[in-house]
């Protein structure tokens, strides 16, 4: 007879209480949305508590690296300089839309809302780093931090001391990074911005539309690349730390933007390099995948609405149906099924000429639709397809809303904001990303800093102020 | 002596352009004494030889990886979120597992336009392999293993008891249902942090389909439900409808790029919570293109919040600052930028020396002169047409000359082919090559984290044949021995990779 061993309760495989048993009956939908339990953000533990992060930072590219490390808990300092603060709080979409703090009526203290999202979970002080005063304010502050961000010319810092060459010696811990166009080498000077990353480095070229269809290089719609360059940049931050933790050495990071824009266009790098073959435009089609691509229906989903973004532009649907039997499908619907005898493989359906024939055809079925009706008729087939969505149907999407990833918030200087960066950058289950503000009013912490955190007497704040320092 | 070529077919072009034909870069990147004086001219030249002998890229495979001992599945098919997530990490020495179906990752199979001509070949097998997954399956190893299978999963399960972060890129739920997602293994591995990146998201209204013969979605579905590709592109009061004057999609998946990049963020956020933060275990994290995407669209859906205005499409111009668009000059496009006051009156000074109009009609424009100001739509549409009237008599290459002696940030729009020969970009580099074992000569872009000073980001190898370490990996984390291995291939549980080394 086997004898049955006793297996301790903890080792044995399976639910150990209640609660487990029944998270593990749980349809799976429900067990995520339990377990990311949006809306309770506030009550989890943060995964960066206890790091403090200098950012002396500009525009968004700097200022979002920066923003991910304080949603994720980092204690974050940004550093302006003292009137004219962060150049990115003067700028708004065509001069519109400017956001006020509730308890601030000075004529000249709006927020453009170009610089929003940017400086999540910041402290605001202002100095002059010109003044000599500043290195001593800027050596305490950097012995009791663990990393430093900036965006100056590269050499800046260096005549002001401030650069990891003299850092390294107070603080051997500390991670110090620079992120800008260019870094070293013969175009070591050059200023960069998101639509320089852009053009430079390959990305604008490849996207748009082909000369050849009336088409130019085309710029993603704003700062898209600044931000996914500084997020790139946290990642290497990120790094860094795991490694300091174990050897306790910091670091110096030179990043590049605009090189980034070249890391993420794919096969355009092995394609040039082996066979010089220079990656072209390829409109709103895909060049590896058919059917895979963006058409233009005959009717507006908003034909009354005042509004032209509604009224003429809403009228793009995404249609996708590579695999044989979805394009067989597709075909079928629209009553070409000539076209899928003439290209049934699809090695033959994604060449260039091919596909210009399919979205004809796509086209020319859709003319008298409009792309709500275009999404239903394909859906309800079982096939892919989703309109081209604009700010108002994301907005009043309930997807999104649920998720939490979009949320009106009381932001305490400026306001009810509706939100949609912090949550939306990923949900984790034990220490979510949270936004506690989206920005404060220039100096706002000067005090809480510089007196309760460096120790300074509030006879030499009131001095700075009068200098000009502060 | 040239040499008579007859084309009879694209493949016979191809061998004209070929690496083999054609030198890279052809103009040799300018050297190291050179670039000295260009630190010298704004009095930098010790800090920058100091940045030199620092971050210098050559020097990053004789320095320690960040990531070392860090162990990291990735499994998902078609989409390169996991895969860049994946790279990120490998690229600073984490050993990222990539696990695909016997068969193989189908995008491994994807050629630009279809074309077999377009595919890198393995120099043992003459296995072909898309450039796209080549140049993201950097620094990682490639396992097959069949999870519809009941053994397969087992597998599954022993690796991943033993790993730090699993980067998931299935649809919602499949894991689930196959008894491996993240509810069962967080049981047999309480620290493991279990990344899943989609598109629209595993749970929720609108979470990701697939189709009835079960395609997948996937990017730009991302690009499209953020609202990126409505607001990308030229209005067409630039250019007709049709004709460039659409909604525009981003030339590469951006939407997953951008899902991956945050994924890797997430996942070392996680696991330096639980190693050196007090977390001690692992957790799940749920990363989407769509809203890694509208995350970084600005203010875009608070401007939508505060006023109900839908952000429109404006080309390359930028609504909230000028100058910051590029402009067509003689021989192709010219990028200006520059909002500040300092920077503003630096292109005005640059332009108005050859074209005196400039000055009158721009600098002493009263509405001109404030920073906010200068955003209005006239305004953008007044400067740029002075602009580009400076512009389009001149070549790229002398417009960035003159706006560069004014430390103007300033650029030409270049084409791949130019990008790789670009002096700053070569002297870097920023595209570099590698010679592969498998695939030889590939160029890849470089990771923009190759230049820490400590622990670099760095290429060590590019792309592996399907299964090429199927039998190492499962040897030494799977608890299997080489019996069991050869009765899983007889099986097709697993795919093993066997080189013909006579073919080389």
């Amino acid at each position: 007879m086997e004898r049955i061993e006793r297996i301790p309760m903890e080792e044995q495989s399976g639910p150990r209480s209640r609660e487990e048993l029944e998270a593990n009956k749980m349809p799976y939908e429900e067990f995520c949305r339990k377990l990311f339990d949006v809306g309770n953000e506030f009550s989890k533990p943060q995964a960066l508590k206890g790091i403090r992060w200098l950012s002396c930072t500009m525009y968004i590219f700097t200022p979002h690296m920066v923003s991910n490390l304080a949603e994720l808990g980092a204690e974050v300092i940004k550093i302006e300089f003292p009137r004219l603060a962060d150049p990115m709080k003067h700028t708004s979409p065509f001069n519109e839309a400017y956001v006020y703090p509730l308890h601030d009526d000075r004529p000249l203290s709006g927020q453009g809302l170009g610089v929003i999202n940017a400086n999540v979970n910041k402290y605001f002080i202002t100095l002059d780093y010109h003044r000599p005063e500043a290195i001593e304010v800027m050596y305490r502050l950097v012995k009791m931090s663990d990393g430093l961000t900036e965006c100056y010319r590269p050499g800046t810092f260096d005549k002001w001391k401030i650069s990891y060459r003299y850092l390294m010696e107070i603080n051997p811990r500390f991670i110090y990074v620079w992120g800008g166009g260019f870094g070293y080498g013969p175009k070591v000077f050059g200023g960069s911005y998101d639509i320089l990353g852009q053009a430079h480095a390959g990305l604008a070229s490849i996207t748009g539309f082909h000369e050849d269809f009336g088409g130019f290089p085309v710029k993603h719609t704003n700062w898209v690349i600044d931000w996914y360059s500084g997020t790139l940049g946290t990642a290497g931050i990120l790094a860094a730390l795991y490694w300091r933790e174990k050897t306790g050495l910091g670091t110096m990071i030179e990043f590049s933007q605009v090189m980034c824009a070249a890391r993420c266009i794919g096969y355009t790098w092995p394609l040039y390099g082996k066979w010089g073959i220079v990656r072209q435009r390829w409109g709103n089609w895909d060049t590896l995948l058919c059917v895979h691509g963006i058409i233009c229906c005959g009717k507006s989903d908003y034909p009354d609405s005042k509004n032209p973004q509604l009224r003429d532009e809403a009228r793009y649907v995404m249609i996708s149906a590579f695999k044989d039997e979805d394009f067989k499908e597709l075909c079928k619907i629209i009553n070409r099924m000539d076209l899928y005898e003439k290209y049934q493989k699809h090695k033959d359906r994604v060449e260039a000429t091919a596909q210009i024939e399919i979205y004809n055809a796509l086209e020319e079925w859709a003319r008298d639709k409009s792309r709500s009706e275009v999404t239903k008729i394909l859906t309800e087939a079982g096939l892919l397809a989703m309109p081209v969505l604009n700010d108002k149907e994301i907005y009043e999407s309930p997807h999104f809303r649920a998720r939490g990833t979009i949320r009106w918030q009381a932001d305490p200087s400026y306001g009810d904001i509706l939100v949609h960066s912090t949550y939306s950058a990923g949900l984790l289950s034990k220490t979510p990303r949270r936004k506690y503000w989206d920005a404060r009013p220039v100096g706002a912490d000067n005090l809480r800093i510089y007196r309760e955190l460096l120790g300074y007497p509030m006879s030499t704040i009131k001095e700075w102020y009068a200098k000009g320092i502060i | 002596m040239a040499e008579e070529v007859r084309i009879k077919s694209r493949a016979d072009t191809m061998k004209l352009t070929s690496y083999e034909n054609r030198p890279w870069p052809v103009t040799p990147p300018p050297s190291r004494e050179e670039v000295m004086k260009a630190y010298e001219k704004r009095r930098a030249a010790e800090f920058g030889k100091w940045c030199e002998d620092n971050l210098w890229f050559y020097d990053s495979w004789n320095k320690p990886e960040a990531l070392r001992g860090v162990r990291v599945l990735e499994v998902g098919l078609w989409r390169l979120s996991h895969m860049f997530a994946g790279s990120i990490l490998a690229e600073f020495g984490a050993e990222v597992i990539k696990i695909e179906p016997p068969e193989g990752d189908p995008l491994r199979y994807l050629a630009p336009f279809g074309r077999d001509e377009y595919m890198f070949e393995d120099v043992y097998t003459g296995e072909k392999v898309s450039p796209e997954f080549l140049h993201e399956m950097r620094n990682k190893y490639s396992v097959t293993l069949d999870l519809e299978t009941e053994e397969g999963r087992e597998i599954y399960k022993k690796l991943a008891a033993t790993v730090d972060i699993i980067f998931e890129g299935y649809p919602p739920g499949y894991m689930d249902e196959l008894g491996i997602g993240y509810r069962q293994l967080s049981q047999i591995n309480p620290r493991l942090i279990y990344v899943w990146i989609g598109v629209l998201g595993q749970w929720g209204p609108w979470k990701d389909k697939v189709s009835k013969f079960g395609q997948w979605m996937l990017d730009p579905f991302g690009q499209v439900a953020s609202g990126f590709v409505a607001k990308t592109g030229y209005p067409p009061d630039l250019l007709d409808r049709g004709k460039g004057g659409d909604p525009t999609r981003s030339g590469s998946w951006i939407a997953d790029f951008t899902a991956g990049e945050q994924a890797a963020v997430n996942a070392l956020a996680a696991l330096y919570w639980r190693d050196y933060n007090g977390g001690n275990e692992g957790q799940f994290i749920e990363v989407t293109g769509s809203e890694a995407l509208f995350e970084i669209l600005d203010f875009d859906l608070s401007w939508y919040g505060f006023n109900e205005s839908i952000k429109a499409r404006t080309g390359s111009w930028d609504p909230c600052l000028n100058q910051y668009a590029w402009n067509p000059c003689k021989d192709g496009y010219m990028m200006i930028g520059g909002q500040t006051d300092r920077l503003w009156y630096r292109i005005n000074m640059c332009i108005e020396r050859d074209l005196p109009l400039f000055g009158r009609l721009i600098c002493e424009d009263p509405k001109l002169k404030e920073v906010a100001a200068r955003n209005a739509l006239d305004m953008l549409i007044k400067t740029y047409t002075l602009t580009t009237m400076w512009l389009r008599t001149q070549n790229r290459v002398e417009v960035e000359e003159k706006l560069l002696e004014y430390d103007i940030a300033a650029g030409p729009l270049l084409f791949p082919d130019e990008v790789a020969e670009y002096p700053h970009f070569v002297y870097r580099p920023w595209v570099h090559v590698i010679e592969d074992e498998h695939y030889g000569h590939v160029m890849y872009a470089v990771p923009p984290n190759a230049y820490h000073m400590r622990t670099p980001a760095r290429v060590k190898w590019i792309g592996r044949p399907l299964g090429k370490d199927t039998a190492e990996i499962l040897l030494k984390y799977a608890g299997i021995d080489q019996w069991k291995l050869r009765e899983l291939e007889e099986r097709g549980i697993v795919k093993i990779y066997r080189p013909n080394f006579e073919n080389k």
